[in-house]
């Protein structure tokens, strides 16, 4: 593994915990969600259409999210996936261990001091 | 927007993706139109912005064969997302992906998949050669119709317990009285062993084998001609009158070229022009499953064919040179054809009991006499199994090698498993992804191994020596071999493919994308890598222990003593009755060649006899002076030999009481005999044989007992013993006669000279069989010897499979402790360390593969115990010398990884991480 492209690798794992994340506030559609992901983290993390819909389908099948089609006025027909209850649960559970790994890793990686 | 949708299916049909559903087409659509309009308002040129936008559909290919999303085809406008039911008809479409994506995992390790079709292609061809074999002797031995319903009839003696050595017959007029009378066969045919016949050609005599049988032959066997036709009734009622001639398929490709019009040629067979009348059917060599004639013979031509000594063959009932072969009809067993002919057998023996009495008639399955020449089925199917039983284990080292590899590339691919699994393919989805991976390789593997398997054949088949090969049975490579050559391919794809499939399929998502190395969590991985290598190792063992047993039990069975000497023994065999020579010309030619090879220089002593050693079968009654003939009559049949003088000086059989025979033993004066020990013990037991009289049954002349010598093998190397009489040549000419020369140096230089001797006497005279004695103990062994070849071959290969799958699994597990190793020597390691470590590790997997190995060989072996000569099966040479070989190459295996180990440089693996 390149350990220099951490976008590459490390999103991955966390794909699943970024979508939840970005859906926990309100629904949002396919292209929105992407575009949030690459702005909040400042361009490092992308997702192509051809992993992110994926994804979302596979949650969608899991129960996490339900995609829904909708039209709105002076809009294109587009489909917005929103947060199921089970979603919320898994959200948070993979969250609290996300903080967990990402604080462990930290101790063992901060130089030791004194 | 519907320019982005059609770029979307533009791209799916070319990448060979799966085709997507309208309603996730629209949604990407819209996802890229959104992203263009984005893109081109923050300033870029149009261009640039559409490349960025189809960045976006980089690795269609990659993606899953089966979206969730696929089944929401009809999901309703602007409302509610259908829940559909699950994918249908997209089975044949994911077959199709998964090929096309499992040929690009080859193409892209080509290295990979050369290697394990190697390793499965020389499994399965191991397996389709020694299939094939079995194919040919045992499960289509008689290419005849419904060959169950057929047996074959045998002389049988009342007390007697079956001769170790093959069947005796029946006279030609007994068998004769048999189909007149029986009730329980449809048709019913006599038929003989093949007969050694001179054939006259343009350079030289040459040699054919002809069978002599009875009009009813083919038909009784349900057999068409290739060409031409079988006999008529007409060519079968009077002796002598029809010289025609049935050629076997084989030799009419071998002696016609195949060509149509060979009907009607003449062969001018024993001094006798013979008409070929037709060709038998192709694969057809006799009721045997191993060795056949050239040509059938009416049975009526038997006077003119047999020697002078058999001229009687059709009418004297003592001449039992005949077998049978019939039909049961329907309804009836084998069990109640064996009453009626007994029944009948009975009353023969009241109408004619001097050659009757005590002789009766056997019924037996007809796989009695396709193996006769070969021992017996049951030896033949012992020697396949213990064949089979060491391809399938050659094959199983093949799979577990494959296995491994899967294994390894699996561990490398946890990464491409996981995130096939994190965008929605299920676990039977990648199960049957790379399933299909190991399908495409077994394919390639069964097209390799059907032609290793061929060759294996082809292999096999020039053991035969090439003066026999129109006679021996030819391998069938047929519609049955390629099926399992299939089957065993799809039942490999399974052993090799489903561990590593099911094992990769577990992947755990979150963790492997986080592993940071991809050996990290190698352990479990390794711990079922080590027990397939232990397999590996113990299957071999196995293999060679087998392979070491039959080597030393044959090179035991070389030091056999036949009771004669064979080191520098030379023999020619001739048949001058074959050349029209009269029986007062045979004699002088006898006495000539006999003159003229004495002559030749590095001869010490020269004889004549009839036969050829190991060719001698009891096969004649006796009736001895003062014994009632009917009491135990039936234990009263021996070998009979007609030797010249000085045969045994030239045999070295040595003369035990009495005295050998003379000159003075000739025409007119007293008939004399000389017997080996076991009929002097048999019959005059605690007393003197010598001056005692006996006569054969069907001849009235008594013979007196002059001589007694040790006891020989007359049909097989190491037999029991058997009674034997040797009469003397000038009392008894015979036809056909053997040229027996000892010699002072290697007999084979001598060979050429006395055919050289024989042609200038008369050039008609046939001399081509010449063997020497080494030759005939060779012949004896010959089935054993390559059946020891074969075990030997699959023994090697057993050997270097498992060395290469260990090499192979060693080097992996020194590339994924590299860090390790590094560390270590960083510490203080020392190379020789190092070396001890790895090579350590590997050898300690091996000894407990030889443990578990040598505990399988003891208990299989004892079932091997009773075919083999000489030895245990617990033998201590043959288990030392294959454990010894294994250790030396796994040994060498494991050092090469281990040297490989010793040369890591810690600083540069302490810098990679």
């Amino acid at each position: 593994m390149n350990l220099n492209s951490p976008d590459r690798e490390w999103k991955k794992g966390s794909a699943e915990l970024l979508v939840l994340s970005l859906l926990e506030g309100r629904p949002r559609h396919g292209y929105d969600i992407s575009r949030l992901i690459e702005i909040r983290s400042g361009g490092s993390l992308r997702f192509h259409v051809t992993s992110l819909y994926p994804l979302l389908y596979r949650l969608e099948e899991q129960g996490l999210v339900q995609g829904k089609w909708v039209e709105k006025a002076q809009q294109r027909r587009r489909r917005y996936y929103s947060l199921t209850s089970e979603g919320r649960k898994v959200l948070a559970r993979q969250r609290e261990s996300w903080r967990e790994f990402v604080a462990a890793i930290g101790r063992v990686v901060e130089p030791e001091h004194g | 927007m519907d320019s982005w949708k059609k770029e979307i299916e533009r791209r799916l049909a070319q990448s060979g993706a799966p085709a997507l559903s309208a309603a996730v087409i629209q949604e990407w659509a819209q996802h890229l139109e959104d992203r263009y309009a984005a893109l081109l308002s923050s300033g870029l040129d149009e261009g640039a912005v559409r490349a960025a936008v189809l960045l976006e559909l980089e690795n269609l290919e990659r993606l899953p064969a089966r979206l969730p999303s696929s089944k929401r085809d009809r999901s309703a406008r602007g409302g509610e997302v259908a829940e559909g039911a699950p994918a249908s008809g997209r089975l044949l479409a994911d077959f199709g992906g998964d090929l096309r994506y499992g040929w690009r995992m080859i193409r892209r390790s080509p290295l990979f998949a050369l290697f394990a079709v190697l390793c499965l292609g020389v499994g399965i061809g191991a397996n389709t050669t020694v299939f094939t074999i079995i194919n040919t002797l045992l499960l289509h031995p008689l290419p005849a119709k419904s060959p169950s319903r057929l047996v074959v009839l045998y002389g049988a003696s009342a007390n007697r317990a079956r001769q170790p050595w093959g069947q005796s017959g029946l006279s030609y007029a007994n068998l004769m009285d048999y189909m007149q009378d029986q009730r329980c066969f449809s048709r019913i045919a006599a038929f003989t062993f093949p007969q050694v016949l001179t054939l006259a050609g343009k350079s030289g005599p040459g040699r054919m084998f002809g069978e002599l049988v009875s009009k009813q032959y083919f038909a009784t066997l349900g057999l068409t001609p290739a060409l031409g036709r079988f006999f008529r009734s007409s060519e079968d009622s009077e002796p002598g009158a029809a010289p025609v001639v049935v050629l076997s398929y084989a030799a009419w490709q071998a002696r016609f070229g195949g060509s149509r019009d060979v009907l009607g040629r003449i062969l001018a067979l024993n001094h006798i022009a013979f008409t070929v009348i037709g060709v038998a059917p192709k694969g057809f060599i006799g009721v045997s499953a191993v060795f056949g004639p050239d040509v059938w013979l009416p049975a009526t031509m038997s006077e003119r064919v047999f020697p002078a000594e058999f001229r009687a063959a059709l009418s004297d009932r003592s001449r039992q040179l005949f077998r049978g072969v019939a039909r049961l009809r329907e309804g009836f067993s084998m069990q109640r054809a064996q009453v009626n002919l007994s029944t009948l057998a009975a009353a023969l023996a009241g109408e004619f009991p001097d050659a009757n009495q005590g002789h009766g008639i056997s019924v037996r399955p007809i796989s009695a006499e396709l193996y006769s020449g070969t021992g017996s089925a049951s030896s033949l199917t012992f020697a396949s199994s213990v064949l089979f039983v060491v391809v399938l284990l050659v094959l199983g080292i093949a799979c577990s090698n494959v296995a491994n590899l899967l294994l390894a590339r699996a561990t490398a691919r946890r990464h491409e498993m996981a995130l096939r699994l994190a965008v929605g393919a299920g676990r039977g989805r990648l199960i049957r992804q790379m399933l299909t991976e190991s399908v495409l390789l077994s394919l390639a593997s069964c097209i390799a191994g059907i032609g290793l398997g061929y060759e294996g054949c082809r292999f096999v088949w020039s053991f035969v020596p090439s003066q026999y090969v129109p006679n021996m049975v030819a391998p069938q490579f047929d519609g049955a071999v390629l099926a399992f050559a299939i089957l065993l391919s799809l039942i490999t794809t399974f052993v090799f493919g489903l561990a590593p499939a099911l094992r990769a399929s577990r992947t755990d998502v979150v963790s492997a994308l986080k592993e940071e190395t991809p050996g990290g969590r190698g352990r479990r991985r390794l711990s079922f890598t080590n027990m397939l290598l232990m397999g590996q190792v113990a299957f071999s063992l196995i293999c060679l222990v087998t392979t070491a047993l039959f080597f030393r039990s044959i090179d035991r069975a070389y030091t056999i003593d036949p009771g004669f000497q064979t080191r520098h023994l030379g023999l020619v065999m001739m048949n001058p009755a074959q050349a029209g020579y009269g029986p007062q010309r045979a004699k002088e030619f006898y006495r000539a060649a006999r003159e003229r090879i004495a002559a030749l220089p590095g001869v010490v002593s020269v004889s004549w006899a009839s036969g050829m050693p190991f060719w001698n079968s009891a096969s004649r009654a006796l009736v001895i002076e003062g014994k009632a003939p009917q009491e135990k009559a039936g234990n009263r049949q021996t070998v009979s030999i007609t030797v010249d003088t000085d045969y045994f000086r030239t045999m070295e059989i040595p003369l035990v009481a009495g005295r050998v025979f003379t000159d003075r033993d000739r025409d007119g004066s007293l008939p004399v005999a000389v017997i080996n020990q076991w009929l002097a013990a048999k019959e005059w037991p605690g007393a003197n044989p010598l001056g005692r009289r006996f006569r054969f049954a069907g001849d009235n002349t008594w013979h007196t007992v002059v001589g007694v010598v040790k006891n020989a093998n007359y049909w097989t190397l190491g037999e029991a013993p058997q009674p034997c009489i040797y009469v003397p040549m000038r009392q008894n000419l015979v036809g056909g006669m053997t040229l027996y020369v000892r010699s002072q140096g290697d007999p084979a230089g001598l060979l050429p000279a006395i055919q050289r001797e024989v042609r200038a006497i008369d050039s008609n005279i046939e001399v081509s069989d010449a063997r020497t004695g080494s030759m005939l103990i060779g012949q004896v062994l010959w089935g054993p010897k390559v059946g020891v070849a074969l075990l030997g071959v699959f023994g090697t290969l057993a050997l270097v499979l498992a060395a290469v799958g260990l090499y192979g699994v060693m080097a992996l597990a020194v590339s994924l402790r590299r860090r390790e190793i590094g560390v270590r020597m960083a510490l203080g390691a020392m190379p020789g360390g190092v070396l001890r470590l790895v090579i350590g590790d590997g050898m300690k997997l091996v000894g407990w593969g030889i443990i578990c190995g040598l505990a399988a060989s003891l208990a299989l072996g004892r079932s091997l115990s009773h075919r083999l000569f000489g030895i245990s099966f617990a033998d201590p040479a043959s288990l030392a010398s294959a454990i010894i070989v294994l250790m030396m190459v796994t040994l060498a295996a494991c050092y090469l990884p281990a040297r490989a180990a010793m040369r890591i440089d810690p600083m540069k693996v302490l810098r990679e991480n």
